[in-house]
């Protein structure tokens, strides 16, 4: 459910961005845009989802490539209304233990409106009284509810959610999920989980080492994944009195250094593996396999 | 293997688990699932007689023995080598400094069994490790080399009953399916008794074949995995479900 | 696995409290009789030749030195200079020490460097000889001691304040305040000083102690405090040469020293266990 907002948002993207820390690439070339309908990045540890979305928040300078924000490189934005615009939502441990949560969210506003405090915890289904607790006073999901609280403090136009929920138990997770979902922003969702990426996201990227293999809507990619990761991760969620999950291939082995970087892993990978692959479009979405066409539909 | 009755653990005059029933046999699975706080992972610790400072009432057999009134000396005899825990991250539980083989090697002589190389690949082989891997040292391997390398010690070690608490939840979903499929392999080609404590009520319902479903301390619901999950008959098993994304 | 961690926590011993709470009596008794010395002592702090080289007894609880002045009042006073140089010392040197390093652990890259390259260059002299050789530079006196020791304190807390800084502000919550576009100073006010105080207070109690037994050193080497200021190491380096015949003129300083050395360094582990989160009660 999106809101159509008088006022358009400058719109958020990467293009050609190779990120690391140090010398070493974590990141490779990744082109995406922030659309409507939310745009979920998923992948694994290691993928460099994280970095990426680090980013977008302009806390990490791209080795090369640009982060736009609107027709401007991040770096030579305004930076007082870019943040006014994109604010991060991270897991719990987002708030500062030796800070009362209410101080947590006054931070964000401007002096002349901490009375705000109170409102945005009702925002978030809080009782404005939880204001005089620390974060360890509260359940997983109240602190949770206070993270996005203090993002909302500055309106923001677009919220990177970074993992929001993974570290909740799942009755808490569904309460936190319909919060998210009811927001009147954009979002881009950084997660392992694809399920959550499911409720939240129209547009989705699988990042594999650094690099965006299937890019294309949540519900197509999920339904007939055209990457052999793509399903492999699919494959190996487990499903509610569902077969035992499979892990497709060898899990565990590391990413290529030359090639395809998945192609260890692989169980289609042939002989053309060992030149990288190009995104290319496959199907209405872009897929960057040599074997997109004999990836199994099951 | 496992035999439980009226158990009941308490800190300080507060029930933190209350278990009346609770029967795993060889070759069985079974699982406790719950929220955090819900008293799954006190049950687990109960059973080898890992919690202190817990008042446990009740009857408590592990492959035979009296876990409440055995000596010292007998149930150090079947932790760890005739019952196996596997916990959330055994890197943090393996000595950094120390490599695979010589951990299980002391292992081993510590149970006063033969520490031989084919004892050893063959354990690491059941759970599907390359045996090279016993020279690399704890931080040198994945997360779910690293799962599977604990459960290889049980094996090696003999063990007839795994307690595993929360065993992938820090592990990809792609590597969960690899150390869950060692565990089916292991459970049906050894007639291992699993226990499971998990938050998963997905992966649960794929290995285990009965659930106790706890809340609050309290088992509120238990039985066959596919008859509880199919057709919950408790509101908070339902709520659960529902949750599910 | 809340309950349980529990149960771990209560089993933990008791005794290292205890000894923590020894270490503060000590430290309070010390500093009380320091700041009441006037009123507390027994006997004005001068000379008086009647009376020099009294043994311990009923008059001299703790006998009087080679000019007649009570030992017991010379403590009282020499306690109020030798925690005046430990307390200049190390808020001198926690004050410098600690800026620097927080604002190098925050900023990190070519800050921190040049930070932290100044830092190594004080912590590769010898630390006694570069005091030694401020003292004798500069006019021994009490002032002198607290600038000779800190010149050589200051380092060890800006690396320990940069390298816990440098992870508070890799936290989640720091880059949640960079986004609100918080400024940096205000950042590390707020965020990274707090969440990385712990460690450097447990340090600074833990050094108390080897402050206090340096600036005695240098005293002792008559590079400190000078006559007629009362200081426990200066008392120590008069009475050296008595040591045979009187020894209660060495004695009773040393031990003024030893004490209060050992309670500041059992404060120091009693602040370490009680300020770790692991072990905080909620």
């Amino acid at each position: 459910m999106t809101v159509l907002r008088a006022e358009p948002r400058a719109e958020l993207r990467a293009e050609n961005v190779t990120l690391g820390y140090g010398r070493r690439p974590v990141v490779h070339d990744v082109t995406l845009a922030i659309e409507d309908g939310g745009v979920g990045l998923i992948g694994e540890s290691g993928s460099g989802k994280t970095t990426l979305a680090r980013a977008f928040l302009g806390l990490l300078r791209p080795i090369s490539g640009h982060i736009l924000y609107g027709d401007v490189d991040l770096k030579n934005a305004d930076m007082r209304m870019f943040r006014k615009d994109v604010q991060p939502v991270f897991q719990a441990e987002a708030l500062d233990p030796r800070m009362r949560v209410g101080a947590s969210i006054a931070e964000a506003l401007p002096r002349c409106d901490r009375g705000r405090v109170a409102d945005l915890l009702d925002q978030v289904g809080l009782d404005p009284a939880l204001a005089a607790r620390r974060p360890h006073q509260l359940s997983g999901g109240q602190r949770q509810r206070v993270v996005i609280a203090r993002a909302l403090a500055v309106a923001p136009r677009l919220l990177i959610l970074d993992e929001p929920t993974s570290a909740l138990d799942v009755t808490v997770q569904a309460r936190i999920l319909d919060l998210l979902a009811g927001l009147d922003t954009e979002r881009l969702l950084i997660t392992h989980d694809l399920a959550v990426v499911e409720r939240l996201c129209r547009t989705s990227h699988v990042l594999f080492a650094g690099r965006v293999v299937e890019s294309g809507p949540t519900a197509e990619l999920l339904a007939a994944p055209a990457h052999p990761y793509t399903k492999a991760l699919r494959d190996a969620v487990p499903k509610l009195g569902g077969p035992p999950p499979e892990a497709g291939g060898r899990a565990e082995a590391v990413p290529a250094a030359s090639g395809c970087a998945y192609r260890l892993r692989c169980p289609l990978a042939g002989p053309e593996c060992e030149r990288p692959p190009a995104l290319r479009d496959v199907g209405g979405r872009r897929v960057a396999c040599h074997r997109a066409e004999d990836v199994p539909q099951a | 293997m496992i035999e439980v009755r009226d158990l009941r653990v308490r800190y300080g005059g507060r029930v933190v688990a209350d278990v009346p029933e609770l029967d795993v046999g060889a070759g069985e699975c079974v699982a406790i699932v719950g929220e955090s706080g819900s008293g799954k992972t006190t049950t687990l610790l109960a059973l080898l007689g890992l919690t202190t400072d817990a008042e446990i009432s009740g009857r408590i057999r592990v492959c035979g023995v009296d876990v409440r009134t055995a000596p010292p000396r007998r149930l150090r005899a079947i932790r760890g080598s005739r019952a196996a825990l596997v916990m959330q991250s055994p890197q943090a539980a393996l000595g950094p400094a120390t490599r695979l083989g010589v951990l299980m090697r002391r292992a081993l002589r510590l149970h006063g069994r033969p520490a031989t190389r084919q004892v050893m690949a063959a354990a690491m082989e059941a759970v599907l490790l390359d045996p090279a891997l016993l020279r690399r040292y704890p931080h040198e391997v994945s997360g779910g080399q690293a799962q599977r390398f604990a459960l290889a010690l049980a094996i090696a070690l003999g063990a007839e009953v795994i307690l595993a608490d929360e065993p992938t939840s820090a592990l990809d979903v792609t590597v969960q399916a690899e150390v869950v499929g060692v565990l089916r392999r292991l459970r049906a080609e050894r007639g291992l008794a699993l226990l499971l404590v998990s938050h998963d009520l997905a992966l649960v319902s794929t290995i285990a074949d009965r659930v106790l479903v706890m809340k609050d301390g309290a088992v509120v619901e238990s039985g066959p995995a596919g008859e509880v999950l199919a057709a919950p008959s408790h509101p908070y098993t339902r709520e659960l479900l529902e949750a599910m994304p | 696995m809340s309950a349980a961690e529990a149960s771990l926590r209560r089993g933990l011993p008791r005794i290292p409290d205890r000894l923590a709470a020894l270490g503060t009596a000590i430290i309070l008794i010390v500093v009380l009789a320091a700041l009441l010395a006037p009123w507390l002592a027994p006997y004005p702090d001068e000379p008086n030749p009647l009376e020099q080289l009294r043994p311990p007894g009923a008059d001299h609880w703790l006998g009087t030195d080679s000019v007649g002045r009570d030992i017991l009042t010379r403590i009282l006073y020499g306690g109020r200079t030798s925690l005046f140089i430990a307390v200049a010392v190390l808020a001198v040197s926690a004050l410098a020490g600690v800026t620097l390093g927080l604002v190098a652990g925050y900023a990190g890259g070519p800050l921190r460097d040049v930070i932290m390259r100044v830092t190594d260059v004080f912590l590769a002299f010898p630390a006694l000889l570069l005091s030694l050789a401020m003292a004798v530079v500069l006019p021994p006196s009490v002032n002198t001691v607290v600038l000779a020791i800190a010149v050589t304190w200051w380092p060890w807390y800006a690396r320990l304040a940069a390298s816990v800084a440098a992870s508070v502000s890799t936290r989640s919550y720091v880059d949640a305040a960079r986004c609100l576009g918080v400024p940096a100073p205000l950042i590390i006010l707020r965020h990274v000083l707090p969440n990385s105080l712990t460690p450097v207070l447990v340090q600074i109690s833990l050094d108390a102690g080897g402050v206090i037994l340096t600036a005695a050193a240098l005293s002792y080497l008559g590079l400190g405090a000078q006559e007629p200021t009362a200081e426990w190491g200066l008392m120590v380096q008069q009475g050296q040469t008595l040591f045979t015949t009187n020894w209660w003129v060495v004695t009773f300083p040393g031990l003024a020293i030893l004490v209060t050395a050992f309670a500041f360094n059992v404060l120091g582990e009693g602040l370490r266990n009680a300020l770790d989160p692991r072990r905080a009660v909620r």
